[in-house]
């Protein structure tokens, strides 16, 4: 895994230090998602049910004048991972009238986000400050193929007027269960032989059978699945362990993709 | 102390001479509760010590930075030939309220005058303003030997010289709330971070760094790679002042492992191996030499051996652990230095009447003076309890 990126514009500058404030001040710890275009940020802070959860994207050329990234596998080219929001902000507020400010993600005892800033400085030399902020790769995150979605459609439907609450979970043999639990009643659907994405998954030690799962809110399925008129040509659903389930569409040419947080 | 001897000072200042003794005694006030005025023919020194000894503010004004400055002590020597002292203690609280605007000071006070003698126990802080105004501060001292280190600074391995304000505002930069600043050098360069923890986790602090070149500094002399840790605070207050007075800042320290190495004498340890400062945590020396004045402010450093493990986190927060154990304070002083030095740790005296008096091995016990209260003229008491003796002929510390 690999990530650098580079800002000199100030102005860019300033616009991504205001949007790092502002998480910081909704969320202790959020999650970072990197993609080749994208940068998101997830909250991912404990909210009670039916509060609310953010999600925040910026397109990566807007801010950086030098952007590269390598995920875990090719399939899945994504790097995703959790930090203090303070710790961003804070590092970041020192490079207010900065020349330059690098992003990079560093392995230094821990996995580490390094943020290096360039300042202008009173001698010939510019001052160079590094911050290593500390954050966790999350890693537990399974690609497969989805079922019918009129069939997935149906079963959610009849799962809503059980429970508000749906986990939805996959593994890297094509299995993937969608589950609702009460105090009296467990209701699952199994589906078999999906198929998954081809990934090269080496660097995760997992085996293919333990699964991947995320907590929703069932009416949020519902409006995703509800709004599919149209069998896509190819669908595929992301589930990253505890943090978000993510469906990528693709109808002829137009590519759709929704992203569902994870409930507390 | 013997009647006929007395000793006077007296010294005069204008507004803005007294807006640096002002600056001065803010700085020197952060160090403990107390500080001393210590008049001599070398100057008007301001002095004081934290409860643990990890913390020395020196700041000496020489004679000609006052108007007027007389300080006569003559004839008036003791017996022992050691010159008179003023062993005038004062408490922050009573001295830093006189000196706490100092802009308005500067601009207001045409003179300041500073007089005592001796044989009263009283301070006169006098300030004559503009339209006429006079107000005068008597505040009570109590009588208290003042801690002297000779510091034999040019003894150092690395000595540095900066502009303050470089390191001010890279100080600002260090993100996090850690209390402790490293200062990592090779011959190379000069490197300001966070004390590195080995921490694993989301919670832990982000460590930074930031990277000066020899050509930023007035004087860059490094005898061999050092590192080491102080806390945050303390720098700051000296920096502060250091910009105030528009003089550059020196700093002196030494290599690890170097504890051996005594350049500090301490007037109070009756040997090297009591006293904190030239023992066990190889100090950093912070300067500031100006024609009219000196100041020096010594810095315990956490102790930079391998095994971190047995290092605390903070050296803040080991130094209030540090209150807990062994504190050299008993000390007579060198002039009536009859008995053999005596010290206790508290959690020692716990122990003093344990509930089998033949298991306790032969604890020395004093009745302890601290360094920084009480009267020195309270002559500490010896017992010595071996296995024999019981508790009972012990005296009980004092805190």
């Amino acid at each position: 895994m690999k990530f650098r990126a580079k800002i000199v514009d100030a102005a860019c500058l300033n616009h991504f230090t205001r949007v790092s404030n502002m998480i910081a001040k909704l969320a202790k710890t959020c999650s970072l998602r990197i993609s080749p275009d994208k940068l998101n940020f997830i909250l991912s802070d404990k909210l009670a049910s039916g509060g609310v959860s953010m999600w925040c994207e910026l397109e990566q050329e807007n801010f950086f004048s030098e952007f590269q990234m390598e995920g875990v596998s090719a399939e899945n080219n994504e790097i995703y991972l959790e930090l203090t929001s303070e710790n961003l902000s804070r590092a970041l507020k020192t490079a207010q009238n900065a020349r330059a400010l690098k992003i990079k993600l560093t392995n230094k005892h821990f996995p580490c986000l390094t943020v290096s800033v360039e300042l202008f400085s009173s001698s010939s030399s510019s001052r160079i400050v590094t911050h290593d902020i500390p954050i966790k790769v999350i890693s537990n995150s399974v690609s497969i193929y989805l079922p019918a979605l009129k069939t997935m459609k149906s079963v959610v439907e009849k799962m809503k007027n059980i429970s508000n609450h749906l986990v939805i979970e996959a593994n890297l043999n094509g299995e993937l269960n969608l589950k609702i639990e009460t105090e009296l009643v467990c209701v699952t659907t199994h589906f078999k032989d999906l198929g998954n994405p081809p990934s090269c998954n080496t660097s995760q030690d997992r085996r293919p059978e333990d699964m991947a799962e995320v907590h929703v809110d069932i009416k949020k399925l519902l409006q995703f699945l509800a709004g599919q008129q149209v069998t896509p040509t190819r669908a595929l659903c992301n589930i990253v362990s505890n943090r978000i389930v993510h469906f990528d569409l693709l109808h002829e040419d137009v590519s759709l993709q929704y992203f569902i947080p994870a409930l507390s | 102390m013997p009647a006929s001897s007395v000793a006077v000072l007296k010294c005069w200042m204008n507004g803005s001479q007294v807006k640096v003794f002002g600056k001065a005694v803010q700085t020197v006030a952060r160090v403990s509760e107390a500080l001393w005025l210590d008049p001599s023919e070398k100057g008007l020194a301001l002095r004081s010590v934290n409860s643990c000894h990890s913390t020395y503010g020196y700041v000496l004004f020489s004679p000609v930075f006052f108007q007027h400055y007389q300080w006569s002590a003559s004839a008036t020597v003791t017996d022992n030939d050691i010159p008179l002292n003023l062993n005038c203690k004062l408490a922050i609280k009573s001295i830093l309220p006189i000196f706490r605007c100092l802009t308005s000071l500067e601009r207001n006070v045409e003179k300041c005058r500073i007089f005592t003698r001796s044989d009263k126990c009283k301070v006169v802080f006098q300030f004559f303003c503009r339209h006429g105004l006079k107000r005068t501060h008597n505040v009570s001292f109590e009588e208290s030997q003042p801690l002297k280190t000779l510091l034999e600074k040019n003894m150092c391995t690395n000595l540095l010289m900066i502009n303050p304000r470089l390191l001010t505002e890279a100080i600002v930069l260090l993100t996090s709330n850690q209390e402790d600043v490293t200062f990592a050098v090779t011959p190379g360069n000069f490197c300001l971070k966070n004390s590195s923890e080995e921490s694993l986790d989301l919670t832990s602090s982000v460590y930074s760094e930031m990277f000066f070149g020899p050509e930023e500094f007035d004087f860059f002399q490094v005898g061999f790679d050092t590192e080491i840790t102080f806390c945050f605070k303390e720098l700051k207050g000296i920096l502060t002042f250091s910009e105030a007075i528009h003089a550059p800042i020196s700093i002196y320290f030494d290599l690890p492992g170097k504890v051996q190495y005594n350049f500090l004498k301490c007037s109070y340890c009756p040997s090297e191996n009591e006293c904190y400062f030239c023992h066990l945590f190889r100090p950093v020396i912070l300067s500031i030499d100006d024609m009219l004045l000196e100041a020096n402010f010594i810095l315990a450093t956490l102790s930079d051996y391998p095994s971190k493990a047995s290092s605390p986190q903070s050296l803040c927060l080991s130094q209030a652990r540090r209150s807990d154990w062994t504190l050299s304070s008993a000390k007579a002083s060198k002039s009536r230095n009859s008995q053999a030095p005596e010290s206790i740790s508290r959690t020692a005296a716990k122990r003093l009447f344990p509930k089998d008096p033949s298991k306790s091995s032969s604890t020395v016990e004093t009745k302890r003076a601290s360094v920084n209260g009480d009267d020195i003229s309270e002559v500490p008491e010896t017992v010595v309890s071996d296995t024999e003796a019981g508790p009972g002929s012990s005296h009980p510390t004092k805190d």
